[in-house]
């Protein structure tokens, strides 16, 4: 790959050899959750080779990893298992959230002693922009403190994580984000929610009740704080769905190489080397383009932020129809649980989910091309 | 050269006018009944999705992720109830007799609501099949009476196919790849019977059901020629359940392996031995084309079933692709985006334009491979006007007091077999299976679309068990495997459908 560092090199080592380890025995087991246990020790291990901090500056005990290093991991995690990713991701969002809120005080108090993956974890809504639909969850200020009230549907983490970031309206335009004391008073925590994919990366609907917020950043700036972070993010996003394809690819690249049908390897069926190519093409164009994406985010260079939005775009999409494929390519076995296939296939129609809506997402790029960025030099 | 004379040449070159237009050709044969059938089974489907499936489905799809091993019975009770096991069986083997056409219709309309509940109800009529296709009328006759009594007693009589094995998916869909297949299903002859050893798996309601249309192979060696057909009963010694999968989704209608050790059939199970035509009154046709034997016979055999059951997998796309539509428009009306209603953006509205065009698409093909398979298939006798009228008009206990006596007789499986099965072309054989694989395919990759569509549009919201879509989705892949793969079906519309324009091409030899 052009560039990439020794250090970056020995990260996504470091990176690969945990998803073998950790991440490959009991998948099918952890991805019963909320109906088997969460996987707590793997969350734990982890936080301690710190890939919830990766973004993190130092000061707060992060790696102050560029964005590259995120992609990277979370490639690298999600080939296995895309719950951890999505875990991964939404730790750094929150993070990068409070960061672009220039808040440094809610960043160490999200960050701080962060013995334990719950209290580097703040929770966040991470499948929404909150910009796309009027918030149910509405703050009021009184006497300098602000009191949450109504519903944060989704909250990623929101029954792991001790804080919660949350975006809520006010009687003024805009909304603002508040960081919430997920065990304190007013705070109601719902049952895990099933969902399509990412198990065990678990979410919750929140009730809150006159609960007590900390304002992060200034009031009503919510959709800038969050769409830069997007500008930051999207290109980790696509990395996550990246990581699922190409451990599609290769589930299914071994499985045709073992399965008889017609009196041969079906991977010696010309149809079946079609399949596996276009998966196979499919994969390595999200890896280019994902490196590359990133590598523009951390040079700043030119068009970065749009680059980000576009491998996301692209990426995601990509990743729902060769998941698809990786399942076909299995056939029966490939929609049995025992084969990971279609996890894959759920986690990345999932994904595709994250930051908001595809349709959105697309809008909200060419709006910003209407209004004059450039795309390209 | 006459005018007249040419454009039928030039009709028939290809693609030849008849079968590209099936609906054209159908629709003066079409007894008019059929027409009022279909609204009714429609009708009846809307009335159950209402009344049982809606708040059901979506509890038992909890239930099953929660406890995989848990079998449905009180759904399978319900719709023995609602009398959905037995209105497709022919009056002359004490069913209700309902016209085979409106079948799919039905499919679609359950399919909108709940595929795992769809698949439940019409696996069995996939098990039927096969059973029907074999055209023993003695087997027929015994089995769907005990279907029907099942449904009086309350005490349900399902009827599963079982022709998948480990080491033989797509394998078992095609003689030509059955050739050089690695069956283990084994049916050996002994006094008086056959010894069956082997696995079958991913078997449709496997588990619930009492009947099992067994395909097994006499020559492991030669299973293109040698495939025979069994009924097997719960309780028969030497046959027991396996395990049960753990699917991504239809997770009410479980997935059974089935397990045969020194299993004894006797011979009054055996349906059909392509290694015994002469015996099974199947030669006439084999004779009439020196190069049709056993083999041709056993792929007759498939085709027959598919024709009839590839048209109901098209019509379960149909049926999620309309379900994710209509779980896409009430999200649009319900959302606010950007300050006015989802339904009200102009992209919006040309995706669930395109959304209902899928469906449509879906329809449209399923429907044409019904009226292929009422011209050409193994039920095509039933469509002729005056049976039709007939068969319906006579209640079903006439049929009952003359029936079954009659339908033991060998004589009269003879009869049907002469008349069905060697009756039927070789073109009408090519057309009604091409047909039926273009409905599956386009259909269920429509319906996956339409899934996929209606989740990016939703976002969060069809990510989330409560709102449906996502299960819609879950539910949908399978209908791209089962019933042959979309590869295999995409191979065999070459086979019917293209290669009358490539003489020159072979199939299955790449
Ligand atoms: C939930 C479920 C329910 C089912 N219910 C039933 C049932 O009730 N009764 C029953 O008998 N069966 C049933 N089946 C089995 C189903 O019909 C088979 O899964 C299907 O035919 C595919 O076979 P396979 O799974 O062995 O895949 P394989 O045949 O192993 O196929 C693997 C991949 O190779 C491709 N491939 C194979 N051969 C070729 C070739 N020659 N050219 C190009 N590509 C090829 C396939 O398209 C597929 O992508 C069910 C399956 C499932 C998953």
């Amino acid at each position: 790959m052009i560039g990439m560092s020794e250090e970056l090199r020995l990260l996504e080592g470091m990176a690969r050899d945990f998803a073998h380890k950790e991440l490959v025995e009991g998948r099918e087991e952890r991805d019963r959750y909320p109906f088997a246990p969460l996987f707590e020790e793997v969350l734990a291990k982890a936080h301690e080779v710190g890939f919830f901090t990766i973004l993190s500056p130092e000061e707060t005990g992060g790696a102050a990893e560029p964005v590259q290093a995120l992609c990277l991991v979370l490639e690298e995690l999600c080939r296995e298992d895309a719950s951890l990713g999505g875990a991964v991701f939404t730790a750094a969002l929150s993070q990068e959230l409070l960061r672009q809120s220039g808040s440094e005080e809610a960043f160490k108090k999200a960050s701080a002693g962060a013995a334990s993956p719950r209290e580097v974890l703040p929770a966040f809504p991470s499948f929404h922009n909150p910009s796309d639909t009027p918030l149910s969850l509405q703050a009021v200020e009184e006497g300098g403190a602000y009191r949450l009230t109504g519903k944060a549907e989704f909250v990623v983490l929101g029954n792991v994580a001790s804080l919660a970031l949350l975006p809520a309206g006010s009687a003024d335009s805009g909304w603002s984000l508040y960081l919430v004391d997920l065990r304190g008073e007013g705070v109601e925590i719902g049952e895990p929610l099933l969902s399509l994919g990412l198990h065990a990366c678990p979410a919750v609907d929140l009730l809150l009740h006159g609960a007590t917020g900390e304002l992060v950043g200034e009031e009503g700036k919510g959709e800038g704080y969050f769409e830069a972070a997007v500008d930051r993010l999207s290109v980790a996003a696509a990395a996550a769905s990246c990581g699922v394809m190409k451990g599609s690819f290769e589930t299914a690249l071994d499985y045709a190489r073992q399965r008889i049908q017609g009196g041969r390897e079906i991977v010696n069926w010309s149809e079946v080397r079609m399949i596996l190519s276009s998966m196979a093409v499919r994969a390595k164009a999200a890896e280019m383009l994902v490196r590359r994406a990133a590598a523009a985010v951390d040079a700043a260079s030119p068009g970065w932020a749009l680059a980000s939005r576009a491998a996301a775009l692209q990426v995601q999409e990509a990743a729902t129809e060769v998941t698809c494929d990786g399942i076909q390519l299995l056939g029966g076995n490939g929609y049995m649980q025992d084969y990971g296939q279609e996890k894959r296939f759920r986690d990345a129609k999932q994904l595709q989910a994250l930051l908001g809506t595809a349709p959105l997402r697309k809008l909200r790029y060419i709006r910003r091309v209407v209004d004059g960025e450039r795309p390209w030099a | 050269m006459s005018r007249k004379g040419g454009s039928s040449t030039l009709l028939r070159e290809f693609p030849d006018f008849e079968e590209t237009m099936q609906s054209l050709a159908a629709m003066e044969r079409m007894p008019r009944g059929v027409v009022e059938e279909c609204r009714e089974a429609v009708a009846l489907a809307r009335r159950f999705n209402r009344t049982v499936a809606r708040n059901y489905a979506l509890e038992l799809d909890r239930r099953m992720q929660e406890d995989p091993a848990y079998l449905p019975w009180e759904l399978v009770e319900e719709a023995n109830r609602w009398g959905f096991f037995t209105m497709w069986i022919p009056k002359l083997f004490g069913g209700k007799g309902w016209s085979l056409s409106s079948i799919a219709p039905f499919v679609e309309e359950l399919a909108s609501e709940c595929l795992a509940i769809t698949n439940l109800i019409g696996v069995h009529y996939f098990g039927f099949s096969i059973l029907a296709a074999t055209w023993n009328v003695r087997l027929i006759d015994m089995i769907s009476r005990e279907v029907a009594e099942g449904e009086r007693t309350g005490k349900p009589c399902l009827v599963s196919g079982a022709v998948t094995e480990p080491e033989a998916g797509t394998d078992a869909e095609e003689v030509e790849l059955l050739a050089r297949a690695r069956v283990r299903c084994q049916a050996r002859r002994v006094e008086g019977g056959y010894v069956v050893n082997g696995r079958k798996i991913f078997i449709s309601n496997g588990h619930l059901s009492t009947w099992h249309i067994l395909i097994a192979y006499e020559d492991l060696e030669r299973p293109d020629e040698t495939m025979i057909a069994f009924a097997v009963k719960n309780g028969t010694p030497g046959f027991s359940f396996g395990r049960m999968e753990k699917k991504m989704g239809q997770k009410g209608c479980p997935a059974s392996e089935l397990v045969f050790e020194d299993c004894f059939i006797p011979d009054e199970y055996m349906l059909v031995a392509a290694s015994r035509l002469e015996e099974m009154g199947l030669l006439s046709r084999a004779a009439r084309k020196a190069e049709r034997g056993p083999r041709e016979l056993g792929m007759q055999l498939i085709d027959f079933v598919v024709s009839a059951t590839r048209p109901g997998v098209g019509a379960m796309g149909a049926g999620v692709a309309r379900g994710a539509f209509e779980l896409a428009l009430q999200f649009a009306r319900e959302t606010e985006v950007g300050g006015k209603p989802l339904v009200n953006h102009e992209w919006a509205q040309c995706l669930l334009a395109e959304m209902y065009v899928n469906a449509a698409l879906a329809r449209l093909s399923y429907m044409e491979a019904n009226y292929a398979n009422s011209m050409h298939g193994m039920a095509r006798l039933l469509g002729f006007k005056p049976l039709y009228y007939y068969h319906r008009a006579l209640p079903t206990s006439v049929f009952d007091r003359f029936m079954p006596a009659a339908n033991r007789r060998d004589a009269v499986t003879t009869a049907f077999r002469l008349l069905v099965v060697a009756g039927q072309g070789e073109e009408q054989e090519r057309v009604a299976s091409g047909w039926a694989s273009l409905a599956k395919v386009a259909g269920t990759d429509l319906g996956v679309r339409n899934c996929q569509l209606a989740l990016e549009l939703m976002g969060q919201a069809g990510l989330r068990h409560d709102r449906r879509a996502e299960k819609c989705l879950r539910d949908a892949k399978l209908l791209q495997i089962y019933e042959g793969t979309n590869q295999l079906n995409r191979l065999n519309i070459f086979k019917c459908l293209v290669a009358p324009a490539a003489p020159e091409a072979q199939v299955f030899q790449d």
